[in-house]
């Protein structure tokens, strides 16, 4: 039946999205910025990190939602929350200062940060972000 | 008339009202945690819809009492300034640049950076205490907006902006942004300082989007993951006056450090504030002996627009009013996308990384305004900064020097103020009529317009203060003390390694010489001393 798929697929990102999206705005955007610029960036300029900056803007803020519920980094070879963990920030912070700067700050806390910004600054979201 | 449901309406109504639910359980959810002692979506006057920017001002203003009357006093509000050594009345209500040329007949488009609401035209109420606004400088949502248009108000409701353009503008949730308020940030500064003149870096050269959260390479004091100040951190603010105008800058400060608690009138926003005048280690003393005559900005920023964004150097308003062969205006982009030629504003040349120019500066800063007179034959300086390297008051200073080409009223000999905005029969984006645009824009300035227009070059001098490097980027001695250095135009101080006198070259010669006479006549007299006691 043609009614199911995108029913479904409606209602599935909305039971996800709903509760993401109450998280995401407790977040500190400001902070979830620093770290995505200067933590996730940095991978993402380099050709092993795909050669191009991924910008909030290049998702909207359904498929950031659905991205990060996901949690599938790197196609599914690892997982977005091993980015932003302690474990990680530990493993760079001698070279990247914002992983030092919040070498201490909870995971989920960080994760609400981040996902904040990029629900923000998403193509739809409230003040679109780019990478310039 | 039934409508059928379609999968995909059954789909959004589901949508629809799950989302509803998600925002019903955002609104309900404790504020982020800050460092403010008060949470404001506790408060019952902020817990009501509003329709305005006004009605949140009126909320703000019940516990806020004399918030808006100190706003009153301030530039941000008038945009005036009568500057007390050269006696000018300047500031943006009257003065002319070389961007967008005027403020004043284009108030519906430039009060989006006015803190106030619906200042469209001479009937704005400066003392009506509810048309300040509260929300652009203390907004921690990023989402607040003023969009050019509106004179100076949020959208509140769906509508089209520009009118007839067919894009339509959201309105922004003024309840959940009132009740997030908080101290002003980096952020809500730079909604206007990050994007004067017209967009992202096109004024200043040292103030850019990159500057809201910059690294230690691009400034060493506001870098996010470092020191992180903001910009109230230098501009301390008292009674919302916000002190470190370009107007009236403090250039050699002859005080000492500021103290906290020490009631102290001077500019905080200058470096000698907390670095005082020997800010060097005693190992690098020498260095203590340049800041009487060189200005700390000149060594500590060695570049502007250094975080990513490139800032405008050159404005020619004399080829604006080209179409493209389908009679339409239209935009020209480098390999970079910056916009270069666009119809309704002429051509640009813009920069990264540029190296300041450098000059004598005390301070003091004369205008052209649209009263003064101007000669057309020579370039015009619309800021002239005032220095010399005797009066005891200037300092070497870095400044960035924007160039450009724009209209003036050929007849009488003056600048001129052209109504550009607006979709008006008079709006030079809209209809590119010089004559109308000028004859409109004139009129609201109130000054004499012949008809004759024609085009002049100008300069403008802005000071560069942001954008403070590392000191391991600071600059090294031979940038300057060097025959091509960076100071080569700087007249009236003597720079070994840049100038030579024979008279000194020869004393100093002479002295090395006879230095060398000395440690040599010594040495040959102690060996001779100790063979002759050695003899003995």
């Amino acid at each position: 039946m043609k009614l199911h798929k995108p029913l479904v697929s409606a209602v599935m990102l909305c039971v996800l999205g709903a509760p993401f999206a109450a998280n995401a705005a407790d977040g500190d955007w400001k902070r979830g910025r620093v770290y995505y610029r200067m933590v996730c960036t940095v991978c993402h300029t380099t050709p092993a990190g795909g050669g191009k900056a991924i910008a909030p803007t290049s998702k909207t803020k359904a498929e950031w939602a659905a991205y990060l519920q996901a949690d599938k980094h790197n196609k599914g070879k690892d997982s977005v929350k091993y980015y932003i963990s302690k474990e990680y920030r530990a493993k760079v912070k001698a070279t990247n200062k914002a992983a030092e700067k919040y070498a201490d700050v909870p995971d989920d806390e960080l994760m609400n940060d981040i996902k904040a910004f990029v629900i923000k600054g998403a193509k739809d979201g409230d003040s679109p972000a780019g990478c310039s | 008339m039934k409508t059928q449901r379609t999968p995909w309406h059954t789909a959004t109504l589901v949508v629809g009202w799950l989302v509803s639910f998600g925002a019903l359980a955002i609104s309900g959810m404790a504020a982020a945690a800050n460092t403010s002692t008060a949470d404001h979506s506790k408060f019952k006057e902020l817990q009501k819809h509003f329709a305005s920017g006004p009605e949140v001002t009126k909320a703000c203003l019940t516990c806020h009492t004399e918030a808006a009357k100190q706003v009153h006093r301030t530039k941000h509000w008038t945009w005036e300034y009568l500057n007390p050594v050269t006696q000018q009345k300047v500031g943006k209500k009257t003065m002319v640049n070389n961007f967008c040329i005027s403020a004043g007949p284009n108030l519906p488009a430039c009060a989006s950076c006015h803190v106030g609401y619906g200042w469209k035209d001479a009937s704005f109420d400066f003392k009506s205490e509810v048309n300040v606004d509260c929300l652009v400088c203390h907004d921690t949502t990023g989402i607040y907006r003023k969009p050019a248009g509106l004179a100076g108000n949020p959208v509140t409701k769906r509508m089209e902006l520009p009118p007839g353009s067919g894009k339509f503008v959201d309105p922004i949730d003024l309840t959940k942004i009132a009740q997030k308020v908080s101290k002003s940030s980096r952020d809500t500064c730079g909604v206007c300082h990050f994007y004067g003149g017209g967009g992202d870096a096109v004024k200043h050269g040292d103030l850019d989007s990159s500057m809201s959260a910059p690294d230690r390479e691009v400034d060493v004091h506001m870098d996010a993951t470092g020191l992180d100040f903001t910009c109230g951190t230098c501009h301390a603010t008292s009674a919302h006056d916000v002190p470190g105008s370009r107007f009236a800058p403090t250039v050699k400060d002859e005080g000492m450090k500021r103290i906290r608690g020490k009631k102290d009138d001077s500019n905080p926003a200058n470096c000698v504030a907390c670095h005082g005048k020997r800010p060097h280690p005693i190992q690098q003393a020498k260095l203590n002996d340049h800041t009487s005559k060189i200005a700390c900005e000149t060594c500590h920023i060695p570049a502007f627009a250094r975080g990513g964004p490139a800032t405008k150097m050159f404005w020619d308003w004399s080829t604006a009013g080209k179409m493209n062969e389908k009679g339409k205006p239209f935009q020209k982009k480098d390999e970079d996308g910056h916009v270069i030629y666009d119809s309704k504003k002429g051509d640009f040349i813009l920069a990264k990384n540029v190296i300041p120019e450098y000059m004598w500066f005390n301070g003091t800063v004369y205008y052209t305004l649209v009263s003064d007179k101007i000669d057309p034959t020579k370039v015009v300086q619309i800021s002239r900064f005032e220095g010399s390297p005797t009066d005891g008051k200037s300092l070497i200073f870095p400044v960035k020097v924007f160039r450009g080409k724009q209209p003036y009223d050929a007849g009488n000999n003056t600048l001129v103020t052209p109504h550009t905005a607006g979709t008006d029969d008079a709006a030079y984006w809209n209809t590119f009529s010089w004559p109308k645009a000028i004859a409109a824009g004139m009129a609201v300035t109130g000054a004499p317009f012949s008809g004759k227009i024609g085009f002049v070059e100008t300069e403008m001098r802005w000071p560069i203060n942001h954008m403070v490097a590392p000191k391991e980027n600071a600059l090294a001695c031979q940038q300057c003390h060097s025959d091509n250095g960076r100071l080569k135009g700087i007249q009236g101080i003597y720079m070994p390694g840049r100038d030579s006198s024979r008279y000194l070259d020869i004393l100093g010669g002479g002295a090395a010489f006879f230095a060398l006479l000395g440690v040599l006549g010594h040495g040959a007299l102690r060996i001779f001393s100790k063979r002759k006691k050695g003899g003995n």
